[in-house]
């Protein structure tokens, strides 16, 4: 990484140049993924990856460079093109000055120097946990760590030095009964170190995802059409992340660009909805010490009571808004300027009660476990994968059903939740958008949304 | 980083054989919003992967750090990474080979700054005075990116390649009441100066304006024709059915099916990657073994398991080229690429007229969780226009198609004839099936 005396050079010939603000964003990460097939360990790769992003705004523009040029001067000549995105000259001297981070999640074993019997053994726990089950056929195991160290400076004065690490153990499980194949996944994660597999963690993993592979066997066609649908906690939580979250960042927000722009202070959610983007849980997949602007990562409360009261906001963006930062700049790495991205996000508990949620429902369907989803933040039209799901037929959990995909307007939907359950979980994934794929959490408790469009092959 | 000191040190460190993938790229990109620049992108990156065998082993190592000063340690890394490897496959690195190479000459134009701002302010005033409706350019951007790749090896193999793309993108959003619909454009444009403006406006904005009447319609299983785009997002999708890594380890349902009749007689589908519509071509793949065309699928027949150097060794056969990386650091996978299903007679009009009524599909979301690879089950979302009477009538959002991709590759009534190949790397003409379940309000 660049010393302060190179940095500070760097972001005075940045600011020369007519630009407001520079930054520059230093990465230097060990990356390692193993695979496992049937107990076999099948690949060992990893990455070391080095780069500098460099940034520069005037007022509402911005300059993005970046290079994996390790070289002082190469770095001084990609600032001087960039210079050329504005006119103007400045003459400021930059004195940087160290903002001292407290890490909300120390590591005891560092995944990525663990030695990797180690690591092969967590994943041998995984597939000893469902080898020898009936109708398994295959099980395929990954186990990917991270550990990415970041310096970053900008033309304020601040420079912040950080340290991420995280972990996460992919099980697919494959279930076969004659020509009928299906499969289950389960994927824990956490900015912990390999101390985040102990008490069992990837039996569980493995047991959940033959769990569905084999339920799934017995699975009907899923039914179409409008009804009410029970979701459960966990990776339920992709419907808020689709049908709300994207469309709170600052990303789609500032350019209205969004269905919920301009509705602070509105209601857009059943009054049974509060929703938190929480940055700063200690250990979780999407946390952070520092955003990767550098700001401090914060708890956002983004719905209170169907409310809204905060969009998650970055610092470039908030320029458009006139809002400060809330600490949401994210990024993949430093291939990507930052935006307003999602930490950890999750419907807050409620206080109804999960057996009665069934009651009254004739015809519905309970999502028990889910897939991933997508959404159009400007129309505000979501879809997401139910991968475990049953029918609900006059008030109980019938038959498993298999093809089921939920869709609507993320408007309509967040008022159509009428139960919020008690038991709050979480669940890890990654997530996609302008600024690259990032660890996330998605959360909520059990909820009901009274009535949702759900696809699948059996007809209505 | 001097790429033979790396091999050579290999070699006397006692490993069987060694490989270098190197890549590089410089891009630069300008995006416009509401009469000013919005954002001007710069990079430069160069990145190399190493790959070893040891002990009969496959490992592999990413790198940024392109520092002779590491070398020790990312082989010794290697070594312990080839060592934890339990895994019976076997692999073999590519010998030189001769190969005739195919050229693409395609002429590009660089533009200036000034010449690309220009291009960008009058293509968003045009599509804002295009139709009151249209009330935000959502999208806009120029962008340049050229790259190159090589591939050395101890067994004497040195090759590589080069890239270039230049290309406009614009997304424009419509309202109508308080309907709100948008949509997006790309075109390849080798000089900005011989660019249809006019035509780029017309092609984004009546698709834009065709979306805004567009409701759910309630559920029913009826003819769809997938149109071209969705084709190509559903066949991508799907497109690791033919993988030989999938195959041999009995992930993909086309496990022990080659040479049977898995598809309706009038799919063929062909993967060459040295096709020249294509937007890009590859003399070799990423492990250096040299391309060529394939009949994956003959007339609904399954011909030809796409392999790279491993899956290859494992069902005992050899490499097709297929040996591709999805990004410097990824261990060598096994994709198609320029993969398409064989366009027909029709036009789409003709196929909008043979199926009567039913719906057209145009595009297809949520693939990347909607759709279950084993089962080949599928549940998506979905959009397009109701064909009433061999005409196009309502536009249609908010819904779901359901079904199996292998079901539905046997239901074909008609392949129509408007395969694409701008931007894209697979791709597929619109197709008519016979039924396929819709859900929606």
């Amino acid at each position: 990484m660049l010393n302060k005396e190179q940095l500070e050079t760097l972001l005075g010939e940045a600011m020369d140049s007519g630009a407001d603000f520079a930054e520059i964003f230093e990465e230097d990460a060990v990356s390692e993924s193993l695979s496992m097939l049937d107990g076999k360990v099948e690949n060992v790769d990893r990455a070391l990856r080095a780069g500098t992003g460099i940034r520069l705004y005037k007022d509402l523009q911005t300059a993005y460079g970046y290079s994996n040029s390790q070289d002082f001067d190469e770095l001084l000549a990609l600032v001087k093109d960039l210079r050329t995105a504005f006119e103007g000259h400045r003459e400021e001297r930059i004195s940087l000055e160290e903002v001292p981070v407290t890490d909300i999640s120390p590591v005891k074993t560092d995944p990525v120097d663990a030695p990797l019997e180690t690591k092969t053994a967590l994943m041998r726990e995984a597939w000893d946990a469902i080898r020898d089950e009936e109708e398994i056929e295959k099980v395929s195991v990954s186990l990917s760590s991270l550990r990415q160290k970041v310096q970053i400076s900008n033309s304020r004065g601040r420079l912040v030095k950080d340290t991420r690490i995280r972990t996460r153990m992919g099980v697919s499980a494959y279930a076969r009964r004659g020509e009928d194949r299906q499969s289950g996944f389960e994927g824990p994660g956490a900015s912990m170190g390999l101390e985040f597999y102990e008490g069992g963690v990837p039996a569980q993993a493995a047991k959940n995802a033959a769990a569905t592979a084999k339920v799934l066997l017995d699975a009907v066609d899923a039914p179409s059409g409008r009804m009410p649908v029970i979701i459960d906690n966990g990776f339920g939580g992709v419907i808020f992340h689709e049908a709300c979250g994207h469309a709170l960042e600052a990303t789609a927000v500032a350019k209205d660009q969004s269905v919920f722009a301009g509705k602070k202070g509105m209601q857009i959610a059943s009054a049974k909805v509060t929703a938190i983007d929480d940055g700063t849980i200690p250990h979780a997949w999407g946390s952070q010490n520092v955003d990767d602007e550098g700001n401090p990562q914060e708890r956002r409360v983004l719905i209170k009571d169907g409310i809204l009261t905060q969009y998650m906001v970055d610092q470039f963006n908030g320029r458009r808004m006139q809002e400060a930062s809330s600490g949401s700049g994210r990024r993949q790495n430093y291939k990507y300027e930052p935006t307003s991205r999602m930490s950890n996000t999750y419907i807050d508990a409620g206080t109804d009660d999960f057996d009665e949620m069934f009651e009254g429902i004739e015809k519905g369907l309970y999502a028990k476990r889910m897939g991933g989803g997508s959404v159009n933040p400007q129309t505000g039209e979501f879809n997401f994968a139910v991968s475990e799901g049953y029918l609900i037929e006059n008030g109980k959990v019938t038959s498993a059903v298999k093809g089921a995909s939920l869709i609507g307007s993320g408007a309509e939907i967040l008022m159509n939740i009428d139960r919020v359950g008690k038991d709050l979980k979480r669940a890890q994934g990654m997530c996609g958008s302008v600024s690259g794929s990032i660890p996330t959490d998605v959360g909520q408790p059990p909820i009901r949304v009274s009535s949702i469009t759900v696809g699948g092959t059996a007809g209505e | 980083m001097n790429k033979q000191k790396w091999l050579d040190r290999a070699l006397e460190k006692g490993f069987e054989a060694a490989e270098i993938y190197e890549s590089s790229s410089r891009s630069k990109e300008i995006t416009w919003f509401e009469q000013a620049m919005d954002k001007m992108e710069l990079s430069q990156t160069d990145s190399a992967s190493i790959r070893v065998l040891d002990g009969g082993s496959l490992a592999n190592t990413g790198l940024e750090k392109l520092d002779d000063a590491i070398m020790d340690e990312v082989l010794d890394g290697l070594r312990q990474q080839a060592a934890t490897i339990t895994s019976e496959d076997r692999t073999q690195f590519v010998p030189p080979m001769e190969t005739e190479l195919a050229v693409k000459d395609k002429q590009w134009t660089v533009p200036e700054t000034a010449q690309v701002k220009e291009l960008l302010a009058d293509l968003e005033a045009r599509i804002l005075a295009y139709d009151e409706r249209i009330f935000q350019v959502t999208n806009l951007a120029w962008s340049q990116s050229e790259g190159t790749r090589s591939i050395s090896n101890t067994l004497g193999l040195a090759t590589g390649d080069e890239d270039y793309v230049q290309y406009v993108m614009a997304g424009a959003a419509g309202r109508q009441e308080d309907r709100i619909q948008d949509w997006y454009l790309i075109k390849v444009v080798p000089d900005i100066a011989a660019f249809d403006r006019g035509a780029f406006v017309k092609e984004l904005c009546d698709e834009v304006l065709s979306r805004l009447d567009a409701t759910s319609i309630p559920g029913r299983t009826c003819p769809v024709i997938l149109h071209r785009e969705a084709m190509t997002s559903l066949l991508g999708a799907f497109a690791g059915l033919f993988s030989g890594d999938l195959i041999s380890k009995g992930i993909s349902p086309l496990k022990d099916r080659l040479g049977e009749k898995i598809f309706s007689d009038k799919i063929t589908i062909v993967d060459d990657p040295r096709n020249l519509d294509a937007l890009t071509i590859a003399n070799f793949d990423d492990e250096g073994y040299p391309t060529g065309r394939k009949l994956v699928v003959d007339h609904g027949v399954f011909r030809t398991i796409l392999h790279n150097q491993q899956s290859a060794a494992r069902m005992g056969t050899e490499s097709t080229g297929n040996g591709f990386k999805g990004g410097y650091a990824s261990p060598v996978g096994v994709s198609p690429m320029n993969l398409y299903i064989e366009p027909g007679e029709e036009s789409l009009r003709q196929l909008e007229k043979r199926m009567q009524d039913g719906l057209v599909i145009t595009d297809l979301e949520g693939l990347h969780a909607g759709i279950d690879f084993v089962s080949t089950n599928f549940s998506l979302q979905a959009r397009g226009y109701l064909v009433q009477g061999g005409r196009r009538t309502q536009s249609v959002t908010l819904i779901t198609a359901a079904g199996s991709f292998m079901e539905l590759m046997n239901d074909v009534i008609a392949v129509g004839s408007d395969l694409d190949w701008s931007y894209r790397q697979l791709a597929a003409p619109s197709v008519l099936f016979g039924k396929l379940a819709i859900s929606g309000q």
